[in-house]
């Protein structure tokens, strides 16, 4: 479980973030929306240690993240797999030494059992025949299951995805989130995803976090998106006139049914 | 503020009132300010250059790791370098050649000279430092692009995201590879260079090839390879840190990444030509 507590960071007095408290459940997804620039990955960077905050705590299974050592840190970090918004992949090695990188650094492995779990890992996101290729020879669809791949490579307990979807097809954009959601609960993995993709926070959320301008404005669930009077959230989330009808639509339907 | 009150009493220390010349105060004012932040930058600039070093130098996670990255350094950033520097070195090697022959007119100069002197320059100043100076543009702008691009794409985070010292495992093999094995390509240059000027000297004629050879081995000090050696292991140290540094700290997008490998091949050539004035100084 992670927990973060009054998590705050300032860049030359402008707001990062502010005294945002929010609890990741293990075996769930959880998901941060929020407009551009509201802080969605300076939340994210900041829980996982890239940036460090200005006050406040990262909790990860009752250990203070970001109060340890640097070298007290490589053991939490070990567990932890991240997708980039660009992938991130290594341009200087292939697919398979991309799954295979985490691995080198942290397991004792033979180099045959890390290419068998790099292959099953590969194989697990739906990838075949692509270990010899580079980064530059994969499409954007390709280069996001490679980096789940290399994410999941050592077998995480937490896993961030900064914007999974950008890019992508709507199409590729579902079986990525669709991935995401079935590693999460195989696995059992405390997941938190930013997005301010709509459908994908509909397919795979089981708890949404809005954050706004560097706060944390609204917490709940999918359903409680379609009952909910913040204005802000309803401005973000029901943002064209159609979407916005149909919430009229749900709400008056569960009026009725209530 | 402290710095606007300070410069005010400079002001009145030397009797210039602000109200009667307000031109000339806020013109000094602005060159004041502009020595500050200039001044400041650059001691930040070398705070920060040493504090990646201390990053750069922490031991390694795993030392199999480090040589396989130092022998995939050397080949890109010194096995590639040997036919642009055999290229120059030939080249420059035979220039030499004519240059001093043409300008050794007196005949109470023995020809053999001509060697000498093509020698002496060849190891003293050209295979070093002008070699290294082609070095700077060449692997410092590969270096400093390489990671700027790996810093804008977030490969770093991703490197720090799993607990790899980034800095240790992409700048430190680089440092290795060069400081090493550089002046090995610099001695390369040099036998390039004489065999440059012999071609010359057997093609054309200009002096007797006899001349040449006795020229080359006349009073030859061992002394100068020990010199050029260390001069190119700083020389690469200086090129291959700062290219890394830069590239290292890149922000920006593509533009970022393009100021990073300006300013690494800007800082890395100025470095050289001070420290090359230094050590010379020190141990000549």
């Amino acid at each position: 479980m992670i927990q973060v507590r009054n998590l705050s960071k300032y860049f030359e007095n402008k707001i990062g973030i502010e005294d945002i408290s929010i609890d990741y459940e293990p075996g769930k997804c959880t998901t941060i929306i929020g407009p551009s620039g509201s802080g969605k990955t300076v939340l994210l960077k900041t829980t996982v240690g890239l940036i460090a905050p200005d006050s406040g705590e990262v909790i990860f299974d009752n250990v203070v993240f970001n109060k340890l050592k640097e070298s007290e840190q490589k053991q939490i970090r070990s567990k932890m797999g991240m997708l980039f918004q660009g992938s991130a992949l290594f341009d200087f090695a292939t697919a398979l030494e991309n799954v295979m990188f985490p691995m080198d650094f942290f397991t004792k492995m033979s180099r045959e059992e890390k290419i068998e779990r790099a292959m099953f890992c590969l194989n697990r996101v739906g990838l075949e025949n692509v270990e010899k290729k580079y980064p530059s020879e994969l499409s954007g669809g390709m280069q996001k299951r490679v980096g789940i791949a290399r994410a999941i490579a050592i077998g995480p307990s937490y896993l961030f995805c900064d914007e999974p979807n950008s890019g992508l097809d709507p199409y590729t954009s579902t079986l990525i989130d669709r991935l995401i959601q079935e590693i999460t609960q195989e696995y059992n993995i405390t997941t938190i995803i930013n997005t301010h993709d709509m459908n994908s926070v509909m397919e795979i959320a089981d708890k949404i976090v809005f954050i706004y301008k560097g706060k944390k404005e609204w917490e709940g669930n999918i359903h409680d998106v379609f009952t909910s009077d913040n204005e802000r959230l309803n401005d973000f989330v029901f943002a064209t006139n159609m979407a916005k009808e149909l919430r009229r639509a749900l709400k008056s339907d569960k009026g009725q049914q209530l | 503020m402290a710095n606007v009150q300070h410069l005010y009493q400079k002001l009145t220390f030397y009797r210039i009132n602000y109200t009667t010349k307000p031109f000339f105060c806020t013109f000094v004012f602005c060159v004041y300010q502009t020595i500050i932040i200039v001044i400041t930058k650059f001691l930040s600039n070398i705070g920060n250059y040493f504090l990646f070093l201390r990053k750069v130098f922490s031991k390694p996670e795993k030392w199999r790791l480090l040589f396989k990255q130092c022998i995939i350094e050397a080949d890109k950033l010194v096995i590639n370098s040997i036919p642009l520097i055999a290229l120059i070195s030939v080249f420059i090697g035979a220039v030499l050649v004519i240059q001093t022959a043409s300008n050794m007119t007196s005949p109470l100069l023995h020809k053999m000279y001509v060697g000498y002197m093509a020698r002496e320059s060849l190891i003293l100043e050209f295979s070093s430092t002008m070699v290294c100076l082609i070095l700077a543009g060449k692997i410092g702008s590969n270096i400093s692009s390489e990671i700027g691009t790996m810093r804008i794409t977030e490969q770093i985070d991703a490197m720090e995201m799993m607990g790899v010292n980034s800095a240790g495992y992409l700048v430190l093999p680089k440092i290795i590879a060069t400081t090493l094995l550089n002046p090995l390509l610099t001695l390369m240059s040099f036998l390039v260079g004489l065999l440059g000027g012999y071609l010359l000297v057997s093609s054309t004629g200009i002096i007797m090839v006899k001349d040449f050879i006795t020229g080359i081995r006349f009073c030859f000090q061992e002394y100068y390879i020990l010199y050029t050696v260390i001069k190119t292991a700083v020389f690469s140290f200086i090129i291959s840190s700062i290219s890394s540094f830069y590239g290292y700290y890149a922000i920006g997008g593509s533009l970022g990444v393009g100021k990073s490998s300006t300013n690494a091949i800007v800082t890395s050539s100025a470095l050289i030509l001070m420290t090359n004035l230094i050590l010379t100084h020190i141990m000549l």
